[in-house]
């Protein structure tokens, strides 16, 4: 048999070479190294190498450390939430009954709508004299002015984050739910097994993979939180809602400092990636499947 | 491809007796609060924008007179029909520009016709896994230095290749019989031949599922467009809506829901109309 065109084969493989290199590679190398100057685009011809200076500046500057914080704790504030109910959601939704499809796509409606149109509507919730404040007030209970009280500025977008991506979670549950032989269910019934025996010792044990799974992507995609607090705070009040994404934006694009924002950013991934390899770690070896 | 197939598999086996109403009930008691509370939010979201003396207010909203004043508001104040129709042009373009460039980097990819396959493999995975945020700076640094930034280059051509949809390609024709492909081969067709008549007509699966994706991806961008576009008449919906938030009308409820309603119109019908494509594609993305 003629073999196959490497012509062809390359032509078709091209806009990969391309992407991958244009906007993979080059920006990555880019800035890393401008990372070690003082890079700006007003005076990118004169940009000077200034060493490990940026990362130093980034790990001596409390605005830094505290966007750091704010982000730990809207991770560490929703991810149990979410992942909960995530988990809830799918396990109410799974068997079959009917008009069961009319649940999993409406808890799953918020994770299509553009997270702008989500921040906007909660804005509107949120405002002090808003809907929700009246409910609360008819209910005679306190009304906080949420977005504009920097105590509660930043339970209020954590609250509509975890709101916001449990259905997409539930999706990725009930992925790993299907997976579930249906036998092992029946056997266990047979020996007279309850609903909650059969979660504890056949359900749970065998969603580790994707409860690791569901635990790693959110946590990599709530380190970079920014459009919610872009619509709905702009970092305030008082930098309590400021994530390290919005310092990132508000350095690079406010203040123009595109050499410390370059650091600030791999910092960023820096930690992204220990965090992924330490929740692989820490799930693989409790469920014994090896990370 | 692996969730696709076990879905249609699952299909395939004997279906249980469908669900004897009773059962049901019980489940629509607890299950139906829960999800109209989930869905309020839209409903505040409709009701606000119907109305045009709500104030923002929902009991307002729902007991006043109602009719689309907000509406005729919103496309003719601003510039809000030119950020609509800056986010159709863009999501057509890198639709249109994602499901070729898949359709063709995912089968060389999955038959390995290129050296250094895992090299590339590797490339893609990384890129995957990889939140785009991180890239914010750098993506913005290297786009200055070409000139690509404000235009419309700069919202289509970095997101016109994407690693997750290559990805579902590759994965798809893995699962794709090879010997169909040999047989043309055999009888004299070109490689460029094989890949127009026999694997893209296979490919159209897979490529829908790509094309929903994308678009409900890139109408919803809102980072990237933000920061690599400068000019108002580039301006797509979701960067429109979210400045004018902050600008003349900041407390205008009626408006802004008039424009959230209309931003989310779009993804609601792709969405509803194509909810299992969307779902077996954000399953194999599990599964990577």
């Amino acid at each position: 048999m003629r073999s196959y065109s490497r012509a062809t084969a390359w032509t078709l493989f091209s806009p990969w070479v391309v992407t991958f290199a244009l906007f993979g590679l080059y920006p990555f190398a880019f800035s890393l190294a401008a990372s070690f100057t003082d890079y700006s685009p007003i005076n990118a011809a004169s940009a000077r190498f200034v060493g490990a200076d940026n990362y130093v500046r980034a790990l001596r500057d409390p605005a830094f450390w505290s966007s750091l914080g704010n982000t730990a704790m809207f991770v560490v504030g929703t991810i149990p939430f979410t992942t909960l109910l995530a988990l809830g959601l799918a396990l109410a939704v799974q068997p079959a009954f009917r008009g069961r499809t009319i649940f999993r796509v409406g808890f799953f409606l918020p994770s299509v709508v553009s997270v702008v149109v989500l921040s906007l509507v909660f804005k509107g919730l949120y405002a002090p004299n808003g809907s929700l404040n009246g409910l609360l007030h008819a209910l005679g209970l306190p009304t906080p002015s949420w977005l504009l009280d920097p105590n509660t500025a930043l339970p209020a977008i954590m609250a509509m984050d975890v709101w916001a991506a449990s259905g997409y979670y539930m999706v990725i549950f009930l992925a790993g739910l299907e997976a579930i032989p249906r036998d092992l269910y029946e056997a266990a019934r047979l020996e007279g097994a309850s609903w909650w025996g059969c979660l504890r010792h056949i359900t749970l044990p065998l969603l580790r993979p994707t409860l690791l799974f569901v635990l790693v992507v959110n946590t990599v995609r709530s380190l970079q939180i920014f459009a919610e607090v872009f619509v709905m705070t702009r970092g305030g009040p008082l930098h309590r809602t400021t994530t390290v994404v919005y310092y990132l934006y508000e350095e690079a694009f406010y203040r123009f400092n595109l050499g410390y924002a370059s650091a600030v950013a791999y910092l960023l991934f820096i930690l992204t990636l220990l965090l992924a390899w330490a929740q692989s770690r820490l799930v693989g070896r409790t469920s014994g499947v090896g990370a | 491809m692996s969730a696709i197939e076990t879905r249609d598999t699952a299909g395939a086996e004997p279906a249980p007796p469908p669900p004897a109403w009773s059962g049901s009930l019980m489940r629509w008691l607890w299950l139906g609060p829960l999800l109209a509370s989930m869905l309020l939010p839209f409903a505040w979201m409709l009701a606000v924008s119907l109305s045009e003396t709500s104030g923002g207010s929902f009991a307002r909203a729902i007991s006043g007179p109602l009719g689309l004043g907000n509406y005729r508001g919103l496309f003719g104040a601003a510039n809000v029909a030119r950020y609509f129709a800056n986010s159709a042009l863009v999501a057509a373009a890198v639709v249109v520009l994602n499901v070729l460039t898949a359709a063709a980097v995912g089968y060389v990819l999955a038959r390995r016709r290129v050296p250094g396959e895992r090299f590339w493999s590797l490339g893609i995975v990384a890129t995957l896994m990889l939140p785009k945020q991180v890239l914010m700076i750098p993506l913005y640094l290297v786009m200055a230095r070409m000139h690509l930034l404000d235009s419309y280059s700069a919202l289509i051509l970095p997101f016109a290749v994407d690693a997750f949809s290559i990805f579902l390609v590759r994965q798809y024709v893995l699962g794709l019989p090879i010997e169909l492909e040999e047989a043309a081969r055999v009888d004299g067709a070109s490689d460029w031949m094989i890949f127009r008549k026999i694997v893209l007509p296979l490919m159209k699966p897979v490529l829908a599922v790509v094309a929903i994706q994308a678009f409900l991806t890139n109408w919803n961008s809102f980072l990237f467009p933000l920061i690599f576009v400068d000019s108002d008449r580039l301006r797509t919906l979701p960067v429109g809506l979210a400045l004018l938030s902050q600008t003349e009308h900041s407390v205008d409820w009626g408006f802004l829901m008039a424009g959230s309603t209309a931003a989310s119109l779009p993804v609601l019908v792709v969405f509803i109309a194509f909810q299992r494509h969307i779902m077996s594609g954000l399953l194999a993305g599990a599964e990577k």
